[in-house]
Formats: structure tokens, sequence, C-alpha cells
């Protein structure tokens, strides 16, 4: 590698960590052999990580950004558990990692340093939910849509007549069949960043046995990786006809890009094999 | 346990409780999802969360364009270096860099101060000092490179390049 070389690699590298890089950036560094890319990068993550650590007073987190983050550790933490299960990829998402791709990752290397630092996540989650065990949100309850009962359905059309009318950033995506392609599914999905709240209206769902199954549904937005979307709640259908229900995100969510509702064992899962995917509904189209 | 500074990083970086909020929370899974990744060998942990921290934050801040307003950056400029020794016990990392940190010239220091601890692009930077960017970006490349340097964190192509 020639001085005039290494000096734009060191640019590159330099303005990678502390601002980030271009689209043409980023494929000038790509010329690059990946080895020396990635040693040099990690050697210049560490050092500004190291100059941001030494420059900043520490001050304690809120109470109630907390108990917020108490709130979602038991479902990340869950998700990591049961993270091998595998499962093949849905439709159209090219960054979905499939089963082969899960399985063909590195081994998990727990040094007891890390150990300690997940057992205190751990912890950290079980005090907050002993502390703040009155202000954190509930885990919702499976949601029974039960057409053509007049009220609960009435009540969800109404909320979501309200949320038309007065969310600022609507997103609007409209449902199409997934893997199963025999289902008639149509409707549409909206949700609103602003007050992370969102409804799903539905057509052709067919009834599912509570017993022994329930749909779930799947949000993917723009700070999840698409391997795993966020939980958006589970529910069961047990009439014919049109479903409008509360989209109930267990994770706050930024820009959905896409949701899915599959066909899971009863009370939903923690991570989605993707073998029944009822319904995709890709965004379109963002009030602004 | 790393509340405080992840915390710390993003209302400094960001300038923004609102959005500091989510962005800790966001980071703080990103943080649970990569613990495997840990690698006691490379670095602290106190060191590999500040990592992660610094990425998700100037993805953010790249994706929201955040530009400072004419007064905070009076702040910025105004803002003392180092913070104080009893923080700092809390990681090796952090007292090295301080330490390289102070060999450095001083507009080298104001130039990683700026871009790595307010979270300034080279260009707002070169706006606020004065400094063409060309210079900026020098200073931000040989401070990086010295600091690093001073921190014996020297890879092979540095070696060679030395």
């Amino acid at each position: 590698m020639t001085d005039a070389q290494k000096e734009l690699l060191y640019d590159l590298l330099a303005k990678q960590v502390t601002e980030g890089l271009t689209a043409d950036e980023r494929k000038q560094l790509d010329t690059y052999d990946p080895a020396i890319v990635k040693a040099e990068l990690r050697a210049l993550e560490t050092t500004a990580a190291a100059i941001g650590m030494a420059s900043v007073e520490i001050e304690p987190m809120p109470d109630h950004l907390f108990s917020r983050i108490a709130a979602a550790a038991p479902a990340v933490l869950k998700e990591k558990e049961t993270a091998f299960d595998g499962g093949a990829p849905i439709p159209s998402m090219s960054r979905i990692i499939t089963a082969d791709e899960v399985f063909k990752r590195k081994p998990r290397t727990f040094v007891f340093g890390l150990l300690g630092w997940v057992v205190t996540a751990v912890l950290l989650v079980v005090l907050g939910i002993q502390f703040y065990a009155t202000r954190v949100s509930k885990q919702p309850e499976k949601a029974v849509v039960a057409l053509p009962s007049p009220s609960a359905p009435l009540s969800a059309t109404d909320q979501r007549d309200e949320l038309l009318r007065s969310a600022p950033d609507l997103i609007t995506a409209t449902w199409a069949p997934g893997n199963m392609k025999d289902l008639q599914v149509s409707g549409d999905v909206v949700w609103s960043d602003a007050k992370q709240e969102g409804f799903v209206r539905l057509r052709g769902l067919p009834p599912n046995d509570p017993a022994t199954t329930s749909y779930q549904l799947w949000i993917f937005d723009r700070s999840q990786d698409p391997e795993t979307p966020i939980d958006g709640g589970v529910f069961d259908v047990n009439s014919n006809g049109e479903v409008i229900m509360p989209i109930h995100a267990s994770l706050r969510t930024l820009k959905p890009q896409m949701f899915a509702i599959t066909l899971e064992k009863a009370g939903g899962v923690m991570r989605s094999k993707r073998e029944k995917i009822t319904a995709l509904a890709k965004v379109e189209t963002q009030k602004s | 346990m790393y509340g405080g500074l992840v915390w710390s990083l993003a209302r400094r970086m960001l300038r923004n409780s609102d959005e500091a909020e989510d962005a800790v929370q966001e980071i703080f899974v990103e943080i649970w999802r990569n613990a495997d990744r840990f690698d006691e060998t490379k670095a602290s942990e106190t060191t590999f969360i500040a990592m992660l921290t610094r990425r998700r934050l100037i993805d953010r801040i790249r994706f929201s364009q955040r530009r400072l307003s004419p007064d905070s950056l009076d702040d910025v400029l105004l803002e003392p270096f180092t913070r104080t020794d009893k923080s700092m016990e809390t990681c090796v990392e952090a007292e090295e860099a301080a330490e390289a940190m102070r060999n450095l010239r001083p507009e080298q220091q104001q130039v990683l101060r700026l871009s790595i601890v307010e979270g300034m692009s080279h260009k707002e930077i070169a706006e606020a000092t004065g400094m063409p960017l060309g210079t900026v970006k020098t200073h931000a490349r040989r401070g990086l490179l010295q600091v690093r340097e001073l921190m014996g964190l020297n890879t092979n192509l540095q070696e060679a390049k030395a």
C-alpha cells in the first residue's frame, strides 16, 4: 500500500469513527483489504470511545428512562435465549437472516465478565420491575376479536378514526397474502410514530382455535434488525369478518417499513419460525 | 451499571433530552443483542459499550441531519475537555486517552473534542472554528492516530506507516 493510499484509508476511517461515511466514501473504503479495514477500524473506534469516555461527566440515567428500559429488557433477553431456532425468511425482506445463516454463526463465547454483565442486566430488570411495577406498561393481553359483536370493534374503530384525524405522521400499508397464498386477505394498517399507536384492519383471516394457535403481529422498523422484528401483540379471530384491533408494540417503534401476521402456537412466540405468514403489509405512504 | 455512561454520551452528542432517551433505549437493546460479540482481549467492557453507543449515536445524527444552533455552538466551544478524575477511575482506557490528549496540539484537541464528544461533523467544525475543512480533517486523522499510538493500540499497518 502506498503512502497516499494509507493516508486516504486513515482519512476515511477517521471520518467513519467521528461522523460516519457517505455511500461514495463507503465504496472507497470497500476497495481496501477487509481484514486491514476491520483491524484499523476497531483500533480507531476504541480510541474514539476512550476519548469520549474521558470527556463526559457521568450523570445518572433518569428514573423514568430506567423504567422504560427495564420494561423492554425481558422481551430482549428472552429473545436472545431463543435466538437460534431459525426459520425461513419472510419473502422480499432481503436482509432477513435465514436459518442456514443463523446456524453458520460462530458459537457464543460467554466470558466470566460478560456473564456477570448479563446477570447484572437481569438483576436490573428484576429490580426495575419490582420498583416500577406501578409505572411500567403491562404486557398486552391477547386480544379476542369477536365480530360481529358490536361493542369492542366499534370502540377500536372509533379509536382508529381518532388516530387518523389527529396523528401528524400517519403511515399506512395495505395487507397482502404472505406465504399462505390461498388466504384472500385484505385491509390495511395505520401507525403513528409520534403517538406510538396504530391499528390493524383486516378481512379474510380465518378463525383460529385459541387453545392451540394465535395470530401474532410483527413490526419491521428502521431501528430493528429484520431478523428480530418487534412483537406487535397476539390475537384470536373467532368470527369471519373485519378485524380491527390496536397494535401493542413491545418496543418503541420508529418508521415501520413492513408489518407481518404469522400463525403461531397459542399465546404467541418470542421468535417466529415464519412458517405460516398469513399477511404482509409494506408501508407505502406517510402523512407529511 | 452502564446506564449513566450511555445516557451521558447520548445527552452530550445529541444535545436533546427526548432524542437522547429514545437513543439510549435503542442502544441498550443493541447492547443486549450484541453482548456475545464482546471480546475481552480487545477492550474493556466499558469501552465496548461506549463503542456500540457511539456507533448508534453517529447513525442517529446522520439520519436526523441534526445541526447545532448558533447558541448551543457557543456553549460547545466553551466547554472544558476533561471530566473529573473521580469519574475517570472507572475505565483505564479513558484515563489513557485523557493523558494522550494532553500531548496533542491545542487545535487537534479542539477538533477531536468537537467531533468525538460533541458529535459535530467536520464541516460544522470548520464553520464554527474558521479552520479550512481540509485542516479539520487532517487534525482529526492525525490526532486520532496519535492518541491511538500513545494508548498502545497500534496495528501492524500503523507500525509500518510509522
